[in-house]
């Protein structure tokens, strides 16, 4: 029993010192890809300024076309009329969509380029757990992007949202950041086989984009789309912050929100891993790791 | 071979690796490594030597896990690298050959302290690693600078630090001299010698393909040639076992045909090299002495003669003796066969 007991002891031990090991590798390899990304400090500004540019002529557009901030079509929609929070809500995400669909596969290729991929390939850590430190470093970056987006529109337009919302709508975005990293897996074994995986990031990337109901609500998009778009996690990301934070009717209950949301996580991450783990081993055997 | 544990360090047997290059029916195989067999004891400083192209890294990066052979089986301290391949990683410190290893805009304290976070090694026992290590080597001025702004020497002594952050048992230290000025060049191997393998007491499996540096480190030598490992014996073991015993260097200005001095009986073979104008033949002998005049009236029938030299033969000698190629031979198209679709 006591020898039973020691055993036990020793595999938590051996476990819990492994996961302090991946877990510095991860934090590592964000504080690299920081440290990294201050040193063309011209890029890092515009990489912030970027989206707030980018985000401003959706609202105009909207602004224009609706005669002002409020829609009465929207409110018959969803069950809210103002088009500013709609859509600053809704676009926030295409920043986690990027990170899913570029980022880590770009991360790799930026690897592959600097000659540094085998020398971090050849560390006692597996890969998920190097891929993960990418995306760590992805998501603080887009956080910060979306802190300045609404730091901005806060100052030019006002945003209103309930901030009881707050936590549920942390909960549905960890959720399907999850099942994001399992595209973002997906996404970089492409990088690893084609090199340039950027084609079949941007062909993703627009599909994705008309899918999930960034700038408009579900319900306008054709029925075979609608259906489609509940295979995406940014849907549920989408339509769950903007039912927490500005009461966004949604269509179905929370509970099937965040059931469907878990779901397509453990999916998506399983297939992306999967595919990553085929294609690594393809890359070992055929030894194109290291190119570019 | 030092060390007296039953376990070798590693342990490589009938390691084959081939690539499959180009389309359709131009399609072939290259067979990088042939078969490869060998065994590293604890304490030992291997060398694997041979002409580019040979295989030397591809059978490293096998070693390394960076690559998966197509027959064969590699252990590390008694473990399978694919089966096990996180412990044997861990065992591993591995020093790739090229300047473009590092992160060049990242200081070299930060390089460290990033390898050292994938090699499990964290807190103050990383900062007191990082800074004995840069302290060994010699970095620890300019440790907090941009790896861009070092020399090729300094970036491969950063290299070397990376290799040894976690105290590996099997350091694998492919071409570490490559492209160095000799001034670095003779640190890096006063320090793998004196310092990694005599004082650590690392095993070592080191590729290069200069003869002078595996004669002067390793105790053991593997020659490969065309992927095949073709001996492996201590490098006296090697001259000693060469059949013919001098050899005589002459040097002459301009070009000089080696095939005129064939006729020359006593000699066994005649290799030419030119270069700059000057002519230097390799003229093996039984002994040096009883070709020695004839080969000088032939010479300078034809041109001037600059310099004459008896020397014992050397390791390139040997594998020249051996496998007909020439350690400055780039060989990698030769052991390419069509691919039989």
């Amino acid at each position: 029993m006591a020898r039973l007991e020691c055993i036990n002891m020793q595999l938590v031990k051996r476990t819990t010192d492994r996961l302090c090991h991946y877990w510095a590798a991860v934090w590592a390899e964000n504080i690299k890809e920081w440290k990294l990304e201050l040193t063309y400090k011209a890029d890092f500004a515009r990489s912030l300024i970027d989206p707030v540019v980018y985000l401003l002529p959706y609202l105009l557009y909207g602004i224009a076309l609706v005669g002002g901030r409020e829609s009465e079509s929207l409110r018959n929609l969803v069950g809210t009329a103002d088009i500013i929070t709609f859509i600053t809500l809704g676009y926030v995400f295409i920043g986690f969509l990027n990170m899913a669909l570029w980022a880590m596969g770009f991360s790799l290729r930026k690897e592959q380029f600097y000659g540094t991929l085998e020398s971090v390939f050849a560390a006692p850590v597996p890969r998920w757990v190097f891929t993960m430190g990418m995306a760590l470093h992805s998501i603080l970056h887009q956080l910060l992007m979306i802190g300045v987006q609404i730091v901005f529109i806060i100052l030019i337009f006002s945003i209103k949202i309930n901030p009881i919302g707050l936590l549920p709508t942390l909960l549905i975005i960890a959720l399907m950041l999850v099942a994001l990293y399992g595209i973002g897996m997906f996404m970089a074994s492409f990088t690893l086989i084609f090199k340039q995986g950027g084609l079949v990031s941007e062909a993703l990337a627009s599909i994705l984009m008309i899918l999930t109901p960034i700038a408009y609500p579900l319900a306008v998009l054709p029925v075979f789309m609608q259906k489609l778009a509940l295979f995406v996690p940014t849907t549920y990301g989408i339509l769950g912050t903007r039912h927490f934070l500005m009461g966004e009717r949604i269509g179905f209950t929370l509970r099937e929100a965040f059931v469907r949301l878990g779901m397509l996580s453990l999916l998506w991450v399983a297939f992306g891993l999967t595919v990553f783990w085929i294609i690594d081993r393809w890359t070992r055997r055929s030894g194109t790791l290291g190119h570019y | 071979m030092s060390g007296d544990s039953t376990v070798p360090a590693l342990e490589c047997r009938d390691v084959v690796k081939q690539f499959r290059r180009g389309r359709g029916f131009k399609k072939k195989v290259i067979r990088a490594v042939d078969g490869a067999t060998l065994t590293l004891y604890p304490g030992e400083l291997f060398g694997l030597l041979g002409p580019n192209g040979a295989g030397k890294t591809t059978l490293v990066r096998c070693i390394a896990t960076l690559l998966i052979p197509d027959a064969g089986t590699i252990r590390v301290l008694g473990h399978d690298v694919f089966k096990d391949a996180l412990f044997c990683r861990q065992q591993i410190g591995l020093l790739t050959s090229g300047e473009r290893t590092l992160y060049w805009k990242l200081s070299a304290r930060d390089n460290l302290k990033f390898f050292a976070a994938l090699y499990g090694l964290t807190g103050k026992e990383r900062d007191k690693r990082i800074e004995y290590l840069l302290g060994l080597l010699g970095l620890q001025e300019v440790a907090n600078e941009r790896l861009e702004r070092y020399s090729s020497g300094m970036k491969q002594k950063v290299s070397l630090a990376r290799a040894m952050l976690h105290d590996p048992k099997l350091l694998l230290l492919d071409e570490p001299t490559l492209g160095l000025d000799p001034q670095f060049g003779r640190f890096i191997r006063g320090f793998i010698k004196e310092e990694l393998n005599k004082k650590q007491g690392k095993t070592i499996l080191l590729t290069t393909h200069y003869m002078d540096e595996a004669d002067e480190l390793c105790a053991r030598i593997a020659f490969i040639n065309q992927g095949r490992i073709v001996d492996i014996k201590s490098p006296e073991e090697y001259k000693r076992d060469i059949p013919h015993k001098e050899i005589l260097k002459v040097r002459c200005l301009g070009q000089f045909d080696g095939e005129l001095l064939k006729g020359v009986s006593g000699i066994e073979r005649v290799s030419a090299e030119f270069n700059d104008g000057v002519t230097t033949l390799n003229i093996v002998a039984e002994r040096a002495e009883m070709v020695l005049s004839e080969v000088i009236e032939a010479v300078r029938a034809r041109t001037r003669i600059l310099g004459v030299d008896v020397q014992e033969p050397t390791l390139e000698d040997v594998f020249i003796y051996m496998t007909g190629t020439s350690l400055g031979a780039d060989t990698k198209e030769e052991h390419e066969t069509q691919y039989q679709d």
